[in-house]
């Protein structure tokens, strides 16, 4: 037990932590709204978004990675941080997908797809982005499903290693092979001229790293709780609460 | 670039449909307005993202609280 939900002493360390990233993003939100940015057409303002449209799309993959880790190593050792890290990394994973899909909705409908009334447009990435939530949400639907501790966390092990296996030809092997607005792929040459360009270079890496460290902490918060949550659970089952007071 | 706006607020608020078109940008209005606006955009994300702060603090104070009080009663 005392191996099974061990965690790393979250100290001085990992407050300080909080602080360089609350204060890292603070300076990366000032830097994207009022920085300079190439002059786009259609763009204009809204190329800012790729300082937060993209990032979440690195702690995605980032979260995702660590959960099928902490699958892997779960299935390999059985102790029970791992099912709590691999679950946590997962929620944030996504999570950080979620908001990647609905602000890059958000972005094309006022941009690319300005005066068509598309919300939904035929962009292939963000397709396969729909797709691949759809697998990584029914990971959670799984969890619910399964009511022994030991069965949930192997299954859903399992399952995170499939789901995780899937992602880089969904999100980036097929899309590259479409038309898509997405760069890299055929059909947009504006999109790699912002990526390279200067002004914008340094904030967006700024943005990237900011935004996988406040990743990590939100991944950290939620696996403290949850160990919290299982270290009072055990203690209540070996003491169990004394029977109300009869008289 | 950016489209002028419908100012239909002049319609009920007299005050704010002379403000728009008559009065020169003053004090903290100067920078604010400068630049399409953008610093109001900022102020606004930084109210938000300040109260986010707010709670990842208070979360990872509470569960600090919480870790210590398990250590105490229950030694790893």
């Amino acid at each position: 037990m005392d191996r099974d939900l061990a965690l790393p002493h979250y100290g001085l360390a990992y407050r300080l932590f909080g602080v360089i990233v609350a204060v890292w993003i603070t300076v990366v939100l000032v830097l994207g709204i009022l920085g300079p940015i190439s002059n786009l057409p259609i763009l204009e303002h809204t190329a800012r978004n790729l300082y937060f449209h993209v990032p979440m799309w690195f702690v995605l993959y980032a979260g995702a990675i660590a959960g099928a880790w902490h699958a892997g190593r779960y299935l390999a050792t059985g102790r029970a941080v791992h099912d709590v890290r691999s679950e946590a990394a997962w929620t944030v994973s996504t999570a950080a997908g979620l908001i990647a899909l609905v602000t890059g909705v958000i972005w094309s409908r006022f941009t690319w797809y300005q005066g068509t009334g598309l919300w939904w447009s035929p962009e292939p990435r963000q397709n396969m982005v729909a797709v691949q939530l759809l697998i990584s949400g029914a990971y959670f639907v799984l969890r619910g499903q399964l009511d022994r501790p030991r069965q949930r966390a192997r299954l859903s092990a399992v399952y995170a290693l499939f789901a995780t296996a899937t992602m880089p030809f969904l999100t980036y092997v097929l899309p590259r092979r479409m038309q898509s607005l997405h760069p890299g792929a055929e059909g947009n040459p504006a999109f790699s001229q912002m990526d390279i360009a200067p002004q914008m270079r340094w904030v967006f890496y700024a943005a990237a790293v900011g935004f996988l460290a406040l990743g990590w902490w939100l991944y950290t918060q939620r696996v403290r709780a949850r160990v919290a949550e299982l270290r009072v659970e055990d203690a209540e089952a070996d003491a169990p609460a004394p029977a109300a007071v009869v008289s | 670039m950016l489209q002028p706006a419908d100012t239909t607020v002049a319609l009920f608020d007299t005050t704010a449909a002379q403000a728009v078109t008559v009065q020169r940008a003053e004090g903290i209005e100067r920078p604010m307005l400068a630049e399409d606006k953008l610093p109001v955009v900022l102020a606004v994300v930084l109210v938000v993202w300040f109260g986010v702060l707010f709670l990842l603090f208070r979360t990872d104070r509470r569960l600090a609280r919480l870790e210590r009080r398990l250590d105490a009663d229950e030694p790893r």
